[in-house]
């Protein structure tokens, strides 16, 4: 059963990541992404991880992919990058290179003993609830947590920043013009 | 139950593709998007050790990878629309300013 479900939740993910480098519409790419991020959250519910799992569909899915189809229809990415490719044979270079890679993880993951047996660390997971996640991150990661809280506030500081469009200055010269005409006008009144 | 090389193949196999992306896409938004594959191929394998190892310590850092991911998110989806006002283009190709 385990064994079923991991199958079908493997193949959704290589497959949305598969959408997601290969298709030209960048709106379709993203939704290939969605695909792979929601299969990721179904493995981590198999993995005894039950909050990461509503936390990768909340943020992930949710709030960072809605960013990014905003930023593709804002930007009208959607335009095909016509041209020759700067590179020679680089798609072909990157896809010998990632096959390659992807065999020598999968010969090093499959090496890997488990320390302990899997039901017994399990149980210690207390199935990963927000509760026991809550307690180590307030106790044992308190510095990181805080740090993380700066560093929200500085991303989005610092994204309101790079977007906003410069403030006109107001010309010295016009400015005095202005003045001179405003003391005409009471003296004329 | 699955064992945890499983995890790690797939893991490992989701990393692999978001670099052939990340090397072949050629749009900044589209390489963005190839760098998350990889930041979800390296969360699923911390899952996977935590559950290997019955420590909750990994699930919790994958917590703050995920914070990470938002706020660096949102940095660079900011600089590419200021690239892309400025240069009226996102093409990684044309962007060679800084080339040395």
């Amino acid at each position: 059963m385990a064994n079923v479900a991991f199958l079908i939740l493997a193949l959704l993910t290589v497959l949305g990541a598969v959408i997601t480098v290969s298709v030209r519409n960048a709106v379709h790419a993203s939704l290939g992404l969605v695909g792979t991020l929601l299969s990721v959250a179904g493995l981590y519910a198999t993995m005894n991880a039950s909050f990461l799992s509503a936390v990768q569909v909340i943020v992930y899915a949710g709030a960072i992919m809605v960013l990014f189809l905003f930023v593709i229809m804002l930007l009208d990415a959607n335009r095909p990058i016509s041209g020759k490719d700067p590179l020679p044979y680089i798609t072909e270079i990157a896809a010998i290179g990632s096959s390659l890679m992807a065999a020598a993880f999968v010969v090093v993951a499959f090496s890997y003993k488990d320390p302990k047996p899997l039901a017994e660390a399990a149980a210690s997971l207390r199935n990963g609830a927000p509760g026991p996640i809550g307690e180590t991150l307030l106790t044992r990661f308190l510095l990181p947590f805080e740090a993380v809280s700066i560093l929200l506030l500085v991303a989005v500081v610092g994204s309101v920043a790079l977007v906003q469009r410069p403030v006109q200055q107001p010309d010295p010269a016009m400015e005095a013009e202005g003045a001179r005409a405003r003391d005409k006008r009471e003296i004329q009144a | 139950m699955v064992s945890t090389g499983s995890y790690l193949a797939l893991s490992g196999i989701l990393f692999a593709i978001g670099m052939y992306g990340v090397l072949t896409r050629r749009t900044a938004v589209m390489v963005f998007l190839s760098v998350e594959l990889m930041l979800n191929a390296a969360n699923l394998s911390l899952v996977a050790f935590a559950r290997a190892w019955g420590d909750l310590t990994a699930q919790t850092a994958v917590f703050i990878v995920m914070t990470l991911a938002a706020a660096e998110v949102a940095i660079g989806l900011a600089i590419i629309v200021a690239i892309f006002r400025k240069r009226e283009t996102t093409n990684v190709d044309d962007l060679a300013a800084m080339k040395g």
